[in-house]
C-alpha cells in the first residue's frame, strides 16, 4: 500500500482477494488521552458519529461487538487481537482486522493511523456489496481528533 | 511531620473530606468507617509522606483509596434512581412519619430547593463510573488542581482530563433529558413536589428563579448550567446545612433502595 498522508483523508488499495484502508491524521493530545478514547467501550457512541455501539470491554483477548452506522443491522463479533497500552490497538474476525496505531510526534502531538484489511479467498465473490470505508474512516479519525483536543485543552 | 501536625492537618482537612466521602458513599456510616481508617493510615504511613504535595493532597489520597476500595463492589445507579427512589418513598408509609420524627428533633430538616439541588447531583453522578464521579467532585466541589487528582487517584494528568471531560459531559446530558428546573420537557419534577410538600405557602416559581441555574435555563451553553449547579453543591457542608438532617435521610433512603434495586 502505497504511503498515506496525515492529512485526515482515507485511501484504499483494491487488490484481487483483499481491500484495505487506511486513514492518518496528526492530533495535538498526548497519546494516552487517544489511548483512553478508543479503549472505553460503552463511550464510543458518545464521540464517535460512525459506532452505533460498542458491547463488552476493549482489552487483550477480550470480545466486543460493534454495530456502526455504515452497516447497522449487522452486528460485528470481534476479537480484540492485540493491546499494548498507548501504542497499537488490534481487533479483528475472520474476514479481516482493523488497527489502530498511536505514535508521539511532538510536544502534545500524536499521529493516529487506522487500518483495516478485509479478505480472503472467497472474497472476490462479495467484495461488491461491502460498501467503501473511505468516508466513514474520514469521520472518525476527525471525531477522534475532535474530542481529544477538547479533552487535552482541559484545565 | 509528626503525629500532632497530622491532627492538626487532618481537623482541617476534615469537613471537606467528610463531605467528599459523603457525596461519593452516600453512606453516614461509611464517612466514619473511612475517616477513622484514613487517620489511623495516615498516621501510621507518617514517615513515607515526603511533602513532594501537601497533607491535604496526601489524606484525601489515603481516602479516596479506601472509599474505592468500600465502592468497587458496589454496582454504579441508574440515571433514573431518582424516579425509582420516588416510588419507593411514597410507597412506604414509613417514610414520611419517619421526618415528622426527625423534623420534630432537629431545626437541621428545611427544605430548601439549593439543597435538593445538590442531593440530586449527588444521586446522578453516582450514574457515573466511579473514577469520573471522584475526578469530577475533586476538581470541581473540592478544588484540587488536575495534578493533584493525578496524584490522588494515582493516575495520568490524560486520564484526569479524559475522566473530567466525560463525566461532565455525561452529566449535562442527564439533566438535560431529566431536570424540569432547566428543561420543560426534563421528565424530574421533584424538587417542586417536594417544595409544595414541606413548604405549601411558598410560590415554587419565585423560589425556583432564586437558584441561578434554573433562572438561567435558556443559556445555549449547557455546560455553563452544571457549572452552575455545582457552585451551588460547592458552598453547601451536607452536615452543617439548614436542612442537613432532612437530605441526610433522603439519601439513605435512596441507598437502601439502590442496594436492593435489580436492574430489569
Amino acid at each position: 500500500m502505497e504511503p498515506i498522508t496525515t492529512n485526515g483523508k482515507a485511501i484504499t488499495e483494491k487488490k484481487v482477494f483483499s481491500r484495505e484502508t487506511a486513514v492518518s491524521i496528526d492530533i495535538e493530545a498526548d497519546k494516552s488521552i487517544l489511548w483512553a478514547l478508543l479503549t472505553n467501550a460503552s463511550d464510543y457512541a458518545r464521540w464517535n458519529s460512525t459506532v452505533i455501539s460498542i458491547e463488552g470491554n476493549i482489552r487483550a483477548k477480550e470480545s466486543i461487538v460493534l454495530k456502526a452506522k455504515l452497516d447497522p443491522k449487522r452486528a460485528f463479533k470481534l476479537k480484540v487481537l492485540e493491546f499494548n497500552p498507548d501504542s497499537t490497538l488490534i481487533w479483528g474476525d475472520a474476514m479481516g482486522k482493523r488497527v489502530f496505531t498511536l505514535k508521539t510526534i511532538g510536544n502534545n502531538l500524536t499521529n493516529f493511523t487506522m487500518r483495516e484489511k478485509i479478505g480472503g479467498p472467497i472474497f472476490p465473490l462479495f467484495a461488491k456489496m461491502i460498501p467503501s470505508f473511505d468516508s466513514s474512516f474520514e469521520q472518525f479519525a476527525k471525531d477522534l481528533k475532535n474530542e481529544a483536543e477538547i479533552i487535552s485543552k482541559t484545565k | 511531620m509528626n503525629l500532632e501536625q497530622l491532627t492538626k492537618e487532618f481537623e482541617l482537612a476534615k469537613p471537606q473530606l467528610k463531605s467528599y466521602l459523603l457525596r461519593i458513599t452516600a453512606s453516614v456510616e461509611d464517612v466514619e468507617d473511612i475517616m477513622q481508617d484514613a487517620f489511623i493510615n495516615a498516621s501510621q504511613k507518617l514517615d513515607s509522606f515526603r511533602g513532594d504535595s501537601s497533607v491535604k493532597t496526601w489524606i484525601f489520597t489515603i481516602a479516596s483509596n479506601l472509599a474505592k476500595d468500600n465502592l468497587r463492589a458496589q454496582k454504579r445507579w441508574p440515571e433514573t434512581v431518582t424516579d425509582i427512589c420516588r416510588e419507593k418513598a411514597l410507597a412506604n408509609p414509613d417514610y414520611f412519619n419517619e421526618i415528622g420524627t426527625l423534623m420534630a428533633s432537629s431545626p437541621q430538616t428545611q427544605f430548601e430547593i439549593k439543597e435538593h439541588v445538590t442531593f440530586c447531583l449527588t444521586c446522578i453522578s453516582k450514574t457515573l463510573p466511579l473514577e469520573q464521579q471522584l475526578c469530577i467532585f475533586l476538581k470541581e466541589i473540592y478544588e484540587f488542581k488536575v495534578s493533584e487528582i493525578q496524584e490522588i487517584l494515582q493516575t495520568t494528568e490524560a486520564m484526569v482530563k479524559y475522566y473530567l471531560h466525560t463525566a461532565r459531559t455525561k452529566m449535562v446530558n442527564i439533566f438535560e433529558g431529566r431536570c424540569a428546573l432547566i428543561n420543560k420537557a426534563g421528565t424530574c419534577h421533584q424538587c417542586s413536589e417536594l417544595n409544595g410538600i414541606f413548604n405549601p405557602k411558598q410560590d415554587f416559581e419565585i423560589e425556583k428563579n432564586k437558584v441561578e441555574f434554573a433562572k438561567k435555563a435558556n443559556d445555549p451553553d449547557r455546560s455553563k448550567l452544571l457549572d452552575l449547579r455545582l457552585n451551588i453543591m460547592r458552598e453547601i457542608d451536607p452536615f452543617t446545612s439548614n436542612g442537613a438532617v432532612l437530605q441526610l435521610h433522603h439519601l439513605a433512603h435512596n441507598k437502601l433502595v439502590m442496594e436492593n434495586f435489580e436492574e430489569k
